[in-house]
């Protein structure tokens, strides 16, 4: 035994590397002057022992919804739904050309990718809410204006996730497809789009997920859906009736899971 | 007609890949490179069709320039010549005749290509490729469902389906157990016979090239060694190419299956 350990000459262990701690470090330090009472935001934990009660009222209410409210709920939700479902088609259209126009496998020029790639992040730097306060002052209030403010988020983020899909293919197919003499827009059909296929509908899928969420917050600033009827209740306090609202909104983002789930599953 | 004239390869890293190689293949010749991996082979195959820039020196196939063609004319060459991998390089989430047709996408316009009517000769003609290689039943089964061998054979088919002058095969059957390599083997020199396909062929199991190379060409660190036919590449001549003696990893063994055929 001590033949073999002397005769085989085993590597040491590499040491991890520091930045790890430094960056623990520093996330904690920032972590801590964030709370401290000097440089923080003034977050105050005696008041949340102290006014931990007043709570109690709103989630009593919201522990019992007013499920005769239901009615006026639908008509609402099925706008938020179409709503989504509009903008997650058009936007997911939109995104899928422009991500392989954002992927080094199918772009080989820097200027072009980079172009692309900072259109796209300038896109998704803006939050879905300042899209459709800008659209509602643009196009009037109304479902048209929250439709446009998630077309822009559906390509931010499908085009994104899915441009970062297209970077990790299989290039074989694509070497194949190039020594076939087809051109640039040939390959991608054909080389690339077939190998993302399942992904795109996944994110497609989720996009339209996010759009039923997102609908909530965006009828806040007058652009459609369900957002709108849950500002007035919010409004006039009355949590059994914003009780029922998230919970129609639960089953619907769970339903939309399940399908997608289903649906991912055939594909892949 | 394929003529390399003082054609070297450097790559951007500085290695020299191929260097000041003049070799002429002529129509027809069924041709089989040797060499050590690294030794340039998948660069000199690669030269061929533009898939590697040459740096210096050219390659002539069919009177054009590789190294001066336009993009237009270095598709238009590829279109004649059809290319065979290590790794077959189908894409596996697609049928077998959706992999065959895109040998014939160089003869179908953008817009049919994206919405995928091809039309109806082209789907013939894939159709016939497959049936050369014997495995048309597997037309609409997905290529990811397929062994190597018969994915080796797609990927022969989509090749064919180009129609080419040419036929380049990068180590076909390196990813490949010994029966099946020579039943692919004799596939490519059927079709080279048959055809009359000028076929080059990249491999490191001498017994399959001295059995299967009308001429083989040896490289050494990018320079061609030695350039003869078959019977009289002997063990001295690949002990030469190889600069080193010849051991069993370099003999792929006999083909059980039909060893009648090794006499081919």
């Amino acid at each position: 035994m001590t033949a073999a350990t002397q005769a085989s000459h085993r590597p040491v262990k590499p040491r991890r590397s520091r930045a790890i701690y430094a960056s623990i470090a520093v996330f904690l330090v920032i972590t801590l002057l964030s709370v401290s009472e000097r440089w923080g935001i003034g977050l105050d934990i005696g008041g949340l022992i102290e006014d931990i009660g007043n709570g109690e009222v709103i989630l009593r209410q919201l522990l019992n919804p007013n499920w005769a409210f239901l009615p006026r709920v639908v008509d609402p939700l099925i706008e938020t739904f179409q709503i989504a479902i509009i903008a997650a088609f058009i936007g997911c259209a939109i995104a899928l050309p422009i991500s392989f126009l954002a992927s080094r496998t199918t772009v080989p020029n820097r200027l072009t990718l980079t172009v692309s790639r900072g259109i796209l992040s300038v896109v998704r730097a803006i939050p879905d809410f300042l899209y459709a306060l800008i659209f509602v002052a643009a196009v009037g209030i109304g479902p048209l204006g929250g439709i446009l403010a998630l077309i822009l988020f559906n390509i931010g983020v499908v085009a994104k996730l899915l441009s970062e899909t297209v970077d990790g293919v299989d290039t074989g197919p694509i070497e194949a497809v190039d020594a076939g003499g087809s051109n640039r827009t040939q390959m991608v059909r054909w080389a690339v789009l077939p190998q993302v296929l399942p992904n795109y509908v996944a994110f497609s899928l989720y996009a339209f997920e996010l759009n039923v969420r997102a609908s909530a917050v965006l009828g806040f600033v007058g652009a459609g859906g369900i957002g709108f009827l849950l500002r007035v209740q919010y409004q006039f306090l009355k949590w059994e009736n914003v009780s029922v609202i998230i919970i129609c909104l639960f089953f619907i983002v769970v339903l939309i899971e399940l399908v997608s789930i289903r649906l991912r599953r055939r594909l892949v | 007609m394929i003529k390399f004239e003082h054609a070297s390869v450097t790559y951007p890293g500085g290695v020299h890949a191929l260097k000041n190689l003049t070799l002429e293949i002529p129509d027809g010749q069924m041709i089989v490179i040797v060499g050590l991996s690294g030794a340039g082979k998948s660069t000199l195959i690669r030269a061929v069709n533009g898939l590697v820039p040459l740096t210096d020196g050219d390659c002539i196939v069919d009177g054009v320039s590789v190294r001066g063609a336009s993009t237009r004319q270095m598709r238009e060459l590829r279109s004649h010549i059809g290319m065979i991998f290590q790794t077959f390089n189908l894409v596996k989430r697609t049928s077998v005749l959706n992999n065959v047709l895109m040998g014939r996408l160089h003869e179908t316009s953008t817009w049919r290509s994206l919405l995928g009517w091809y039309k109806p000769e082209d789907v013939e003609i894939a159709m016939r490729a497959l049936e050369r290689v014997d495995i048309i039943e597997k037309a609409y089964v997905r290529a990811a469902n397929l062994s190597g061998g018969q994915q080796q054979r797609v990927g022969i088919a989509r090749a064919l389906a180009q129609e080419p002058n040419t036929l380049l095969a990068d180590e076909p059957v390196a990813s490949l157990d010994s029966p099946t390599s020579h039943v692919v083997m004799r596939d490519l020199q059927r079709i080279n016979r048959e055809l009359g396909i000028t076929t080059i062929i990249n491999l490191h199991f001498l017994d399959l090239a001295k059995v299967y190379g009308e001429r083989i060409i040896g490289l050494r660190d990018g320079e061609l060694v030695y350039d003869g036919t078959g019977e009289q590449a002997d063990e001295n001549v690949f002990r030469d190419i190889y600069g080193r003696s010849l051991t069993a990893d370099d003999v792929m063994g006999a083909a059980q299956t039909e060893p009648a055929t090794i006499s081919a």
